[in-house]
C-alpha cells in the first residue's frame, strides 16, 4: 500500500506509463526504420566504396609501376636494338665502302690496264706504220739514188732491213 | 510551487476551455501534458529523420551529413562499450534512448514549457502560479522515465539470455569464482550465492535508480528555473539574469543525463554479455 501511495505521489499511473512506453516505442520504430537502418547501410556502402577505391588505387599504382617497368624495358630493348642496328649499319657501311673502294680500285686498274694496252697497241701500230713509212722512204730513196726500179722482193728486203735497223 | 509531480490532463483541459466535455473525446482523455510533449518530440524526431533520409546519396546533403555524423558517433561509442557482436542489436535502443532523452530534455527548456498553463487567475492571461502547465518535459514525468527503463530491462533480459543463456547467466551470477576446492570451495559457494542474491537485487534496483535519476535531475532543473524566475519578481531583466546561467547548466544537464542513462544501459548490457564474448575470444 505504501508503494502504491508513493507511486501516486510521484504521479505514476498505468495508463500514462503505457502511453509513454508506446510513444517511446514509436520513436524507436521510426528511428530504427527511417534513420538507423538506412544511414548505417549508407555508411557501410560508403565504407565499401572507399575500400574498393583504395583497392583500385592500389591496383592502379601497381599497374602503373608495371607499365613503367614495361615501358622502361621496351625503351631499353629499343635502345639496345637501335645501338645494335646503328653499329651493324656502321659496319655494313664500312664494309660497303671498303668493297666499293676495292671495286673502284679494281675498275680503275682495269681501266688503266686497258688504257695502257690501248696505248701500247697504238704505239705498236704507230711504230709499225712508221717502220713501213721508213721502209717505203728508204726504198723510194734507194730507187731514186740508184735509178733503178726496185722489185717487190727488193722493196720487201729493204723494208725489213730498215725496220730491223730502226729502233723505235 | 510548480506542481510537476502530477501529470495534468492537458487535452481535456483544453477541450473544457472550448466547452467540449471529456466524454466527447474519450481517446484524448488520457493525453497528459507530458504525453502531449512526448508526441511533439515524436513529431520533431520524425520530421528530422524524414528530412535527413530523404533522397540519400553517397555524397550526403546537409541534414543527411549531420544525421550520419551523429549516428556514426553513437554507433562507435556503443560498439566500444558493448562490443562488436552485441552492438548491431543493442544500438537502435541505445541510440533511441540518447536521442529521445536529449530532445525531450532540451525541449523542456523552450520558453513556455512549464510556464504556460492554468492556475489562479490574477488578471487577463495572468495567473499567480501555474498549477496545471500546458506543456511539461517528458523526462520530468516518472511515467516516461520508468517506461523507458522497463523497455531497457526487457531488452537487457533478451540480450543476456541470447548471449549467455539462462544457465550461463545463473552461473555467471551465482557461480563461485576463483577455483577454490575443498572446505574453502564449499564456503565460497555460499558466499557467491549470497553475492548473487545481492547482484540480482541490484539488477532489479536499476529499474528504480535509472528512472529516478533522470526524472529527479530534469524535475530539479525545471524547479530551479522556476525558482530563479520567482525570485526575480516581476522584473524582466532580473528574470533573464537569474535564469540565464541555469539555462546553460540545464543544457549541459540535458546532454549529461541523456549520456548517463544511455551509458549505464550500455554498461549493464556489457556486464551481462561480456562473459560470452570473452569465451569467444578464447576460442
Amino acid at each position: 500500500m505504501n508503494v502504491i501511495l508513493a507511486a501516486n505521489q510521484f504521479g505514476l499511473s498505468v495508463p500514462n506509463l503505457i502511453a509513454q512506453i508506446i510513444i517511446f516505442l514509436i520513436v524507436f520504430f521510426i528511428l530504427k526504420t527511417k534513420a538507423f537502418g538506412p544511414i548505417l547501410a549508407m555508411l557501410e556502402q560508403r565504407k565499401q566504396r572507399i575500400a574498393e577505391g583504395e583497392a583500385k588505387l592500389e591496383k592502379i599504382s601497381k599497374d602503373l609501376a608495371e607499365a613503367n617497368a614495361n615501358a622502361q624495358a621496351i625503351l631499353d630493348k629499343a635502345n639496345a636494338d637501335g645501338n645494335r642496328l646503328v653499329k651493324e649499319a656502321d659496319e655494313s657501311a664500312k664494309a660497303l665502302a671498303e668493297k666499293k673502294q676495292q671495286d673502284a680500285i679494281h675498275e680503275a686498274s682495269q681501266i688503266l690496264a686497258k688504257a695502257r694496252e690501248a696505248a701500247q697497241l697504238e704505239t705498236d701500230k704507230a711504230r709499225s706504220e712508221l717502220r713501213r713509212e721508213f721502209g717505203r722512204m728508204v726504198s723510194d730513196a734507194t730507187s731514186r739514188v740508184t735509178g733503178k726500179v726496185l722489185t717487190t722482193d727488193d722493196q720487201s728486203r729493204i723494208n725489213q732491213e730498215t725496220a730491223a735497223q730502226v729502233s723505235l | 510551487m510548480l506542481n510537476l509531480f502530477q501529470s495534468q490532463l492537458t487535452v481535456p483541459l483544453l477541450l473544457a476551455e472550448h466547452g467540449v466535455s471529456p466524454e466527447a473525446m474519450p481517446l484524448a482523455g488520457f493525453v497528459t501534458n507530458s504525453i502531449f510533449v512526448g508526441l511533439i518530440v515524436l513529431g520533431i524526431v520524425y520530421w528530422f529523420v524524414s528530412g535527413a533520409t530523404k533522397n540519400m546519396s553517397l555524397i550526403p546533403h546537409g541534414k543527411q551529413n549531420f544525421a550520419e555524423s551523429v549516428i556514426e558517433f553513437l554507433y562507435n561509442q556503443v560498439e566500444s562499450i558493448v562490443g562488436k557482436k552485441v552492438a548491431p542489436t543493442a544500438f537502435p535502443l541505445l541510440a533511441t534512448l540518447f536521442l529521445f532523452i536529449l530532445v525531450s530534455n532540451w525541449f523542456g527548456l523552450l520558453p513556455g514549457v512549464g510556464t504556460i498553463g492554468w492556475g489562479e487567475g490574477t488578471g487577463a492571461l495572468q495567473v499567480s502560479e501555474v498549477e496545471k502547465p500546458l506543456l511539461r518535459p517528458v523526462t520530468a514525468d516518472l511515467n516516461a522515465t520508468l517506461g523507458m527503463t522497463l523497455i531497457v530491462f526487457a531488452v537487457w533480459i533478451y540480450l543476456t539470455v541470447r548471449e549467455t543463456g539462462v544457465w550461463g547467466f545463473l552461473v555467471h551470477t551465482f557461480g563461485p569464482k576463483g577455483g577454490l576446492k575443498g572446505a574453502m570451495g564449499v564456503v565460497m559457494i555460499f558466499i557467491f550465492f549470497a553475492v548473487g542474491l545481492i547482484e540480482v537485487f541490484s539488477i532489479l534496483l536499476r529499474n528504480l535508480t535509472l528512472p529516478m535519476r533522470l526524472y529527479g535531475n530534469i524535475y530539479a532543473g525545471e524547479n530551479v528555473l522556476h525558482t530563479m524566475s520567482a525570485m526575480a519578481g516581476n522584473n524582466i531583466l532580473l528574470k533573464i539574469l537569474f535564469q540565464l546561467p541555469f539555462y546553460f547548466m540545464e543544457l549541459l544537464v540535458g546532454v549529461l543525463q541523456a549520456m548517463v542513462f544511455t551509458l549505464l544501459t550500455s554498461v549493464y548490457i556489457k556486464l551481462s554479455t561480456e562473459h560470452d564474448e570473452h569465451g569467444e575470444e578464447h576460442h
